[in-house]
């Protein structure tokens, strides 16, 4: 729970306070009123969309960077160690209503933030010269800050959306170091999957 | 050792950093591996994982390797003030990896029971408290995740005093040759003494060392200094009770006030004319460092006239200057020399020149350049010498002279001149110069040498002249034999001769680089420097090459130069038929523009009868007066009319025929002077122009009238009753052609002033030549060849007559 702490809810803290409200989003009842402290952009569906296809334009060097990184046998038995089998990872409905959409989107960038959180940590220890990894890793959750606000803002300037309910995956600082190489394969296999789909959904 | 808890298979394999390893199957799910001796791979681990043969991985771990804990090396503890001990050591590897911190060390002290964990890997400081034990026992323990290790020692407390670095070190009292330094230290416990050692370094050399105890000011005097120099000064000190290790070294650095010169300058003079007046370059050499004991300011030159004492000239020259010039007069001088810093004067160097030049027709010598320099060696001076001078210029002689000189003293008869600047292939000349009591130098010897001699660099301009048949001349006069890299010891005089011939006996054959064959004389006087080539054949061509040698070598090859030799007898043609040639042909010439003068004077037309010999012989002592006739005295008296038959044709020009074949009538006369018959006084006059003495033909008709008788005219002419139809006929006649006189003309012919008409012998001469009338004018004279008269005409003189009187032609 320590390591919880220390590894997940600053970042949910930060994603949460960093943009758009300018203050913690309560967490309240359904039907509470939803105010943003500053107007949302002008463009942002745009603006979402734009974000959407930067993360899926980079996905794909991210993956092939981190399994590279953890040396073998991952190169070689992605489909083992790598595979997208991520069974806690928030679903993603293409044609649902764009309220919908922009909801489960909220909740899949939530949980990818944590776990690019975890990845990030786990890395710095295991692999501290892998400069090109730690970049993308960084460049990758600086954008999914950045959507996550927007998705906020859009939800709450037109659908007066102003909660919405996420879940994380595992924490990974007790697991074994090889286990936290695979699940964090697994993450970015999963990851590139998805962000194609849901890029190409809005 | 490891294990391995997946549901086992028969095809599974397990892998550390790509290499299969093996297990030992516990049971159908356990396998266990034992691994030995595994080497630290990676601070990141390595992956060992398991995979299926048709499959892939089922998983794997991560094996991390670390460094083995090491016992602390080196260990030990000291204090600077008693109070604080400081304990080091040397940790070895660090065992720190990414899943476990690196080792920790913690310090133990067996007696006090007190334990400290250290903060760092590789020192520690452990309080020492007051009136506490003096013996103290330590353990240090270092130790990680997986291994321990210690080390102790035992020491006494006072035994492990390191002082800390002195401080304030500063000089005072800073003179040229003296300065006090002093300094301060750290107290140690109560009024412990400590043992400061100072030491002087000058260019980094330890020069002198002091050993100080002091408690805490130090202070020492450094004495022995050398003025205007810079010294460092460092102190260091020890514990006195119990000596355990030095502190560290404080440095300062000083410099010591400057001196007066401690030494004369070294001097040296030059003595030449200039515009007729003795003039002395002198030169110094810069004192040393250690002399000058400070910055040379200005150099004073004091210049005193020896014969008239009262005169002292003083030059004050800046430094850095080394020379100076001084125009004397025939006086002899005495000049001191001083440099001068910031303190005061050096002493004095003294020399003494005169006016006088000095014998400079002295012995010459050769020196041999060595490894070190040029040895010098020299006839000592008979009497008293103070010391010897030798003299040279450090370049080569084409260049402006760096003038170098070298003092010696009373008995020194040699040495070896070195200088950085002397190079191979230059001549040096030295001059030995002997210094008398009187402090004036005087040529001994001159001396010339290389430090190392080479081949000559280039050959001499060859002239090659008195080109014979047989023999040629060479001469390089121009060549100058001090200017080559060694000393020219002769010329090698190379010949190709022609194809087939042999060497002449006093060649010698050689054969050249090039392979080909040649002659070769060797003249062995570098003084020489003409060769006469002979035994040569004519017509033949043959190449020389002329080049000098020296002990080295000779110099380079160059091209041969032709000559060839000419015909035997090609001279005799130039020497002496040419000339005659040209003579000849300058006479020719001469003759040709003066041809007319020469034939007046050799051989004229008229002769001048005043030029003539007749006069002498005519002349006697019966007639005395007898003389050569004026011309313009000359009247003629009668004119011979030749009839020529009709049909007759005469040719004048050329002609050598005779005439006697041509018949002629007997000739009449036309009397012009009266005689003693015919006068009848005054009657028409009748000119003639007389070629010989240069009138004109065109004055024909501005004549005089000539008194004609009118006797017996020819009756040829017809009636001549008036002088006009004479003179036509004598017109016509004179200007008939050259060729021929028409038939049935009459021709005139002077016969003579003196010929008596009625003897009809024209060459006796009249006793009584008759007196000419007034206006007696003789200006013509027809000279027609004799031979139509009497004789063959004379070819010279009488063809030249008659080609004169050619048609409108006019004697000149």
């Amino acid at each position: 729970m320590k390591v919880l702490a220390a590894g997940v809810v600053p970042l949910l803290l930060v994603l949460h306070w960093k943009h758009g409200a300018g203050s913690p989003l309560p967490i309240t009842p359904v039907n509470a009123t939803c105010a943003t402290r500053h107007p949302c952009h002008s463009n942002l569906m745009n603006q979402i969309k734009n974000q959407l296809a930067q993360l899926n334009s980079s996905a794909k060097a991210l993956f092939i960077l981190y399994y590279t990184a953890q040396g073998e046998p991952f190169p070689n038995n992605l489909d083992k160690l790598c595979s997208p089998n991520v069974t806690d990872f928030p679903p993603f409905h293409a044609n649902g209503t764009e309220k919908a959409r922009l909801v489960e989107l909220y909740r899949i960038i939530a949980y990818l933030g944590a776990s690019l959180g975890n990845i990030t940590r786990d890395q710095k220890v295991l692999n501290p010269s892998a400069h090109s990894l730690h970049s993308k890793l960084n460049a990758t959750a600086d954008v999914m800050r950045g959507l996550l606000s927007n998705v906020l803002c859009r939800l709450c300037s037109k659908y007066h959306v102003a909660h919405v309910d996420v879940a994380y995956g595992p924490d990974t600082s007790g697991k074994d170091v090889f286990q936290k190489k695979k699940l964090g394969c697994q993450l970015l296999g999963k990851y590139k999957q998805v962000i194609a789909v849901v890029a190409q959904a809005f | 050792m490891g294990g391995s808890r997946w549901i086992h298979q028969d095809n599974i394999s397990c892998y550390l950093e790509g290499v299969q390893i093996h297990g030992e199957q516990l049971d159908r799910s356990v396998t266990a591996f034992e691994l030995k001796n595994v080497s630290f791979i990676r601070k990141k681990g390595t992956n060992v994982f398991c995979k299926m043969e048709q499959g892939g991985v089922l998983g794997g771990i991560v094996l991390f390797v670390s460094k083995v804990l090491q016992e602390p090396k080196d260990f030990s503890c000291e204090t600077q003030d008693l109070k604080t001990l400081t304990c080091t050591w040397d940790p070895g590897s660090d065992t720190g990896l990414t899943k476990q911190p690196s080792q920790s060390y913690t310090l133990f002290e067996s007696f006090s029971g007190k334990r400290t964990l250290c903060k760092h890997r590789n020192w520690c400081n452990w309080q020492v408290a007051q009136d506490s034990q003096e013996t103290y026992n330590f353990t240090l323990l270092a130790e990680n995740y997986l291994r321990k290790r210690s080390v102790s020692i035992l020491f006494n407390l006072t035994q492990r005093v390191h002082p800390m670095t002195p401080y304030n070190l500063f000089p005072k009292n800073v003179g040229a040759t003296n300065a006090t330094m002093t300094w301060k230290v750290h107290s140690i416990g109560n009024n412990s003494t400590l043992l400061c050692q100072l030491e002087l370094l000058t260019e980094e050399k330890v020069i002198q060392q002091h050993n100080v105890s002091i408690k805490v000011n130090g202070e020492y005097l450094l004495s022995e200094l050398e003025p205007d120099t810079e010294y460092v000064a460092r102190v260091r000190c020890a514990y006195t009770k119990h000596f355990w290790k030095w502190s560290e070294f404080i440095s300062q650095k000083f410099n010591t006030a400057e001196a007066a010169p401690s030494e004369a300058p070294d001097v040296w003079r030059n003595m030449k004319m200039v515009s007729g007046h003795p003039t002395v370059s002198l030169f110094w050499k810069p004192l040393s460092k250690v002399h000058a004991n400070g910055k040379i300011l200005f150099y004073n030159v004091t210049v005193e006239n020896l014969d008239k004492p009262s005169r002292l000239e003083v030059l004050s020259i800046p430094a850095p200057a080394r020379s100076t010039e001084l125009t004397l007069d025939q006086c002899s001088y005495q000049i001191h020399v001083t440099a001068h810093n910031s303190v005061g004067p050096s002493p004095a160097s003294v020399i003494v020149v005169s006016g006088d030049p000095g014998n400079e027709e002295v012995e010459k010598g050769r020196v041999n350049g060595t490894e070190d320099g040029f040895s010098v060696s020299w006839k000592p001076q008979s009497g008293d010498a103070t010391g010897y001078v030798v003299e040279w210029c450090d370049g080569p002689q084409d260049l402006p002279c760096v003038l170098q000189w070298k003092n010696l003293g009373p008995n020194t008869t040699s040495t070896v001149i070195s200088s950085g600047a002397f190079r191979p292939g230059v001549r040096y000349n030295f001059r030995i110069y002997g210094i008398s009591t009187k402090r004036m130098a005087h040529l001994l010897e001159k001396k010339a040498g290389y430090l190392e001699e080479l081949a000559p660099s280039d050959n001499p301009q060859v002239v090659m002249s008195n080109l014979t048949s047989h023999s040629f001349t060479l001469s390089w006069k121009d060549y100058s034999t001090e200017s080559q890299p060694g000393f020219i010891q002769g010329y090698h005089v190379y010949l190709k001769p022609k194809a087939g011939e042999q060497c002449h006996q006093a060649f010698e054959k050689t054969v050249l680089p090039e392979d080909s064959v040649c002659c070769k004389y060797t003249i062995d006087n570098p003084e020489q420097k003409t060769f006469v080539v002979e035994n040569l054949q004519p017509e033949s061509v043959y190449e020389f090459f002329v080049t000098p040698y020296t002990s080295v070598g000779e110099g380079p090859l160059d091209a041969f130069t032709k000559v060839t030799t000419p015909d035997e007898y090609s001279h005799i043609l130039i020497r002496i038929i040419l000339p005659m040639v040209f003579c000849v042909l300058i006479v020719m010439i001469i003759c040709y523009l003066k041809s007319q003068w020469l034939k007046e004077k050799c051989y004229p037309d008229i002769p001048d009868p005043y030029k003539s010999s007749v006069l002498s012989l005519i002349k006697s002592k019966e007639n005395p007066h007898l003389t050569i006739m004026n011309v313009n005295d000359c009247v003629p008296d009668a004119i011979e009319v030749i009839n020529k038959p009709e049909g007759s044709k005469i040719q004048f020009l050329g002609t050598r025929k005779s005439l006697t074949e041509t018949e002629f009538t007997k000739p009449a006369y036309l009397y012009l002077l009266p005689t003693e018959k015919n006068y009848s006084g005054p009657g028409p006059c009748i000119c003639f122009e007389n070629f010989t003495y240069n009138q004109a033909a065109s004055d024909f008709a501005s004549c005089g009238h000539f008194p004609v008788t009118p006797q017996a005219p020819p009756p040829q002419l017809g009636p001549l009753t008036s002088p006009e139809n004479l003179l036509k006929a004598l017109e016509q006649n004179y200007m008939n052609s050259l060729g021929e006189i028409p038939a049935g003309e009459a021709n005139l012919n002077y016969v003579s002033q003196l010929a008596s008409p009625t003897s009809g012998d024209k060459d006796s001469l009249p006793t009584n030549p008759p007196e000419p009338a007034l206006c007696s004018e003789y200006k013509m004279q027809m000279a027609i060849p004799l031979g139509l008269a009497s004789a063959p005409p004379r070819e010279n003189s009488s063809l030249s007559s008659t080609t004169l009187l050619g048609q409108g032609e006019h004697c000149s």
